[in-house]
């Protein structure tokens, strides 16, 4: 009998996207349009369409360096046991160089899990989400986080050694059900309160609370923080960070030169691997592919009709048939709320300084920042008006993922105080961010495209008429 | 029995945003302040002479201007408050005190602040976890609460008045425990409908006219006894919903014990804190005694009071029910509802949409489906 049939499948989420980490990394750093034709023959129909989305030959360079990124990302955390060392599961409202910072931990990005799942694995996490109900969880969950954390309460998936809790005060269901697996299957859970305004006060009581969390991830992992090594490791987030402002600046130019999916790929480097070389090298393929494009003036369609900031998260489920897509007839996707971290530069000149500087950068990351605030909706508003303006859009989408509970609460008010401020129209969709289960991909197309079409089309026909009519007036004077 | 605290008075009673005590306290110049979340001690503003008022919507299912703030991914309860206090209901109130409760609460009182701005708002900041740090910084909170209060209403708090106010309410707590007994017993003396609405008048009423009251309940119900099918605990989120109670009675599901925030979740103490500095004492039991699913690192907690609630009153199964798209008690529900099954206490999970009537005969069945399962 073939000894194959006996073997146990690890159908979990992580295992098997470590299978499909282990294919991204043997390919070769160029890879032709040949060599991606046959790549996409032999994968499942779905891992094929996403894979390709990123291997698309404008993107295709600045691509690579972040898939492989991912894959590692997955491979670090399953060789972390073998190497004596522990995974900490975090929300992706946490820095990744916290954990890093210790010789003896890895992290491993909940959500960025969840999100590969549903982009390029066949099934698209589904299965994983009706673990997690099959439980009794209730079905209004956040699916970032609950599809990755599904596949691990099924207990047939990867198990990490501890949790990261950062979303107590900014999102229920996220920290909810973190809390839930912590319970369930008896794994160390790690505390950071966010104090709920942003007041000197406050930021110095953030500091207090960090340094105890710290000091609790010491006791577990049995390791003292050393000055030196963190040093090292803040160095590259640094490094990082001052490539992301360059990345961010070519967002400015019109058609943006960054393809849509980069602004994806970007935090997806900030949330698993800020701290590490490879975040570095990908930052720098995507902005030197962003620069090329620039000064060749290259954009993927005739012209850019929507300069969009997303106002929270995009839609992850169909990588092509959304962001590639929406380049293709015109529609630029500048930014989200999530690629919008605005890292800053950690004073790396004592151990005291760099802890400082992590606490600020907890305080002050995606999510935290907005929805952890004294007013959710101020300074939600306060930052996507700064973006528009600052990018130059001339649209705002909000996606409505139906577990946003929060930013749902105030969402009225941010979209009217947005059309106010910057005069922008707002389009606002309903659907799950990472189930295709709610509002398909091509649902939110055409919703995309009457948008685009009967509003900042026309809006924008109406601005250079306009502009020419003044202009005859300029001559004729 | 007196005819003004019948079972049907006092749910009727308790059935109205407002009333005539509280129109009396106004009209001889009281203050009230409204307030949302049992994480807001309404000692500090007893002591400020002012009447804590707990926010309420008692089933209310009108929410046309709050749905023009809030959406249909946000609990109906929130959305229900939202709308009586756009609606101009709560428009006696002075002021409102905030609390980042949960984040559809947070997002009603941010739309409420900012479309119908009450003289008074205040934002109280409760940490999510219990530590010395986060003790500190609750204190810190209340300091400012008592700071905003001085300014705003020109009322200095002083320590003395603390400690009066403290003491009164300790005495009405002492008197609530009292009623939990009336509840204990086999066959309960009192209704989980009239202890709800005990608990919202106690919420609503200047402090001495629900003190007499109360006083006039416990001794009217000595040796009442009420008969039903099953002894039930109902413990979940919000639920001011009174007729949701009697809905359960009616079936013979005596709700003889609860863990609701509206209800014995709002007076229960368990933790002991004396000391020279009354504001102290009272950060130290507000948070100790938070027994709310938004406080993390807490679950052992919970699930003991549940437990201890259900031995005191030897009931016989467990209805643990939360508003449609309420994540913190959805998800501690499911957790408490494993863990209470496998402790061999049968409970069942009821989620529901506050108070839609139309929602009603689903509820009827699934409880009546569990009362069979509890072969009563």
């Amino acid at each position: 009998m073939n000894e194959t049939l006996h073997t146990p499948i690890r159908d979990g989420l992580f295992d098997r996207l470590v299978q499909l980490a282990d294919v991204i990394t043997a390919l070769p750093d160029q890879l032709s349009d040949e060599e991606v034709a046959g790549l996409r023959r032999v994968l499942p129909a779905d891992t094929a369409r996403a894979i390709g989305a990123a291997f698309e030959p404008y993107l295709r360079r600045g691509s690579v360096p972040f898939l492989k990124l991912a894959a590692r990302h997955v491979q670090q955390a399953r060789r972390a046991r073998a190497e004596g060392r522990k995974v900490i599961l975090m929300p992706f409202n946490f820095p990744p160089e916290v954990i890093l910072i210790f010789r003896s931990a890895v992290p491993l990005c909940c959500e960025v899990i969840t999100t590969l799942g549903v982009a390029v694995l066949e099934g698209a996490g589904e299965r994983y989400w009706d673990e997690a109900t099959a439980l009794g969880l209730p079905d209004f969950l956040c699916s970032s986080s609950t599809i990755e954390l599904g596949s691990i309460l099924s207990s047939r998936d990867f198990r990490p050694d501890g949790l990261v809790q950062s979303t107590a005060g900014a999102c229920d269901a996220n920290s909810k059900v973190h809390e839930f697996v912590s319970l369930h299957l008896g794994i160390p859970q790690f505390f950071i309160e966010k104090p709920a305004d942003s007041s000197a006060r406050s930021r110095a009581h953030q500091r207090r609370y960090f340094r105890r969390f710290i000091a609790e991830l010491e006791r577990f992992t049995g390791e003292t923080l050393d000055e030196g090594y963190m040093r090292q490791v803040l160095e590259l987030a640094n490094e990082a960070t001052d490539l992301w402002y360059e990345f961010y600046d070519l967002h400015k130019f019109t058609p943006c030169p960054v393809p849509n999916l980069f602004s994806l790929f970007s935090y997806g480097t900030r949330f698993t691997s800020w701290g590490q070389r490879r975040a570095v090298d990908a930052l720098r393929a995507m902005t030197d592919l962003g620069r090329e494009r620039l000064e060749r003036g290259l954009y993927p369609a005739e012209e850019e009709i929507a300069r969009c900031v997303w106002l929270y998260t995009g839609y992850y489920f169909d990588l092509w048939g959304l962001f590639n897509w929406m380049e293709s007839r015109g529609i630029t996707y500048l930014h989200d709320a999530l690629s919008l971290f605005v890292p800053i530069h950690i004073d790396t000149t004592s151990k005291e300084t760099m802890l400082d500087g992590l606490a600020e950068a907890v305080f002050d990351y995606p999510m935290t920042r907005t929805m952890g605030a004294g007013s959710m909706s101020l300074s939600w508003i306060e930052d996507m008006v700064h973006f528009i303006r600052d990018l130059d859009a001339n649209c705002a989408v909000f996606s409505g993922h139906h577990a946003c509970k929060q930013t749902w609460s105030v969402f009225s008010r941010v979209r009217d105080e947005i059309t106010r401020q910057t005069g922008v129209p707002v389009l606002c969709l309903q659907g799950d961010s990472w189930s295709r289960r709610i509002t398909t991909a091509a649902d939110l197309r055409g919703q995309l495209d009457a948008f685009v079409g009967s509003v900042v089309a026309r809006k924008r026909r109406r601005a250079a008429r306009r502009r020419r009519r003044q202009n005859m007036f300029k001559t004729d004077s | 029995m007196e005819a003004d605290i019948t079972p049907e008075a006092l749910i009727r009673r308790a059935s109205t945003i407002g009333g005539r005590e509280l129109d009396r306290f106004r009209e001889a110049g009281g203050r009230v302040v409204g307030y949302s979340c049992v994480a807001t001690p309404r000692e500090l503003l007893d002591a400020a002479g002012l009447l804590p008022y707990r926010i309420r919507a008692l089933g209310s299912t009108a929410r046309e201007l709050a749905d023009a703030r809030m959406s249909r991914f946000n609990c109906s309860y929130c959305r229900s408050c939202l709308q009586l206090g756009l609606d101009g209901t709560y428009d006696f109130l002075d002021g409102l005190i905030e609390t980042n409760g949960c984040d559809h609460l947070r997002g009603m009182f941010e739309n409420w602040q900012h479309d119908r701005s009450p003289g008074f708002f205040h934002y109280l900041r409760v940490p999510h976890l219990k530590n010395e740090d986060t003790h500190a910084v609750y204190l810190e909170e209340l300091e400012l609460l008592r700071a905003a209060l001085r300014d705003h209403f020109d009322v200095p708090i002083s320590d003395e008045d603390l400690r009066r106010a403290s003491a009164r309410q300790e005495r009405v707590r002492a008197k609530l425990e009292q009623a939990q007994g009336l509840r204990d017993h086999d066959p309960p003396a009192l209704s989980g409908a009239e202890a709800l609405a005990l608990s919202l008048l106690e919420s609503a009423w200047p402090p001495t006219e629900f003190e007499a009251l109360l006083d006039r309940v416990l001794a009217s119900r000595r040796r009442a006894s009420i008969t039903g099918r099953a002894r039930l605990l109902l413990a979940g989120s919000a639920t001011d919903e009174l007729g949701l109670l009697q809905a359960v009675e009616e079936l013979g599901g005596l709700v003889v014990s609860d863990g609701l925030c509206y209800g014995a979740r709002a007076f229960w103490r368990e933790s002991v804190h004396a000391g020279a500095d009354p504001l102290r004492e009272l950060a130290a039991a507000y948070l100790d005694d938070l027994l709310c699913p938004r406080m993390f690192d807490d679950y052992e907690r919970r699930l003991a009071f549940l437990r201890q609630m259900a031995r005191r009153a030897a009931v016989d199964g467990v209805v643990l029910v939360h508003n449609k798209f309420c994540d913190i008690h959805g998800v501690d529900n499911a957790r408490l509802r494993i863990d209470l099954e496998a402790e061999g206490t049968p409970a069942l999970v009821l989620e529901k949409e506050y108070g839609a009537a139309s929602d009603l005969g689903r509820i009827r069945t699934r409880v009546q489906a569990f009362i069979e399962r509890l072969r009563r």
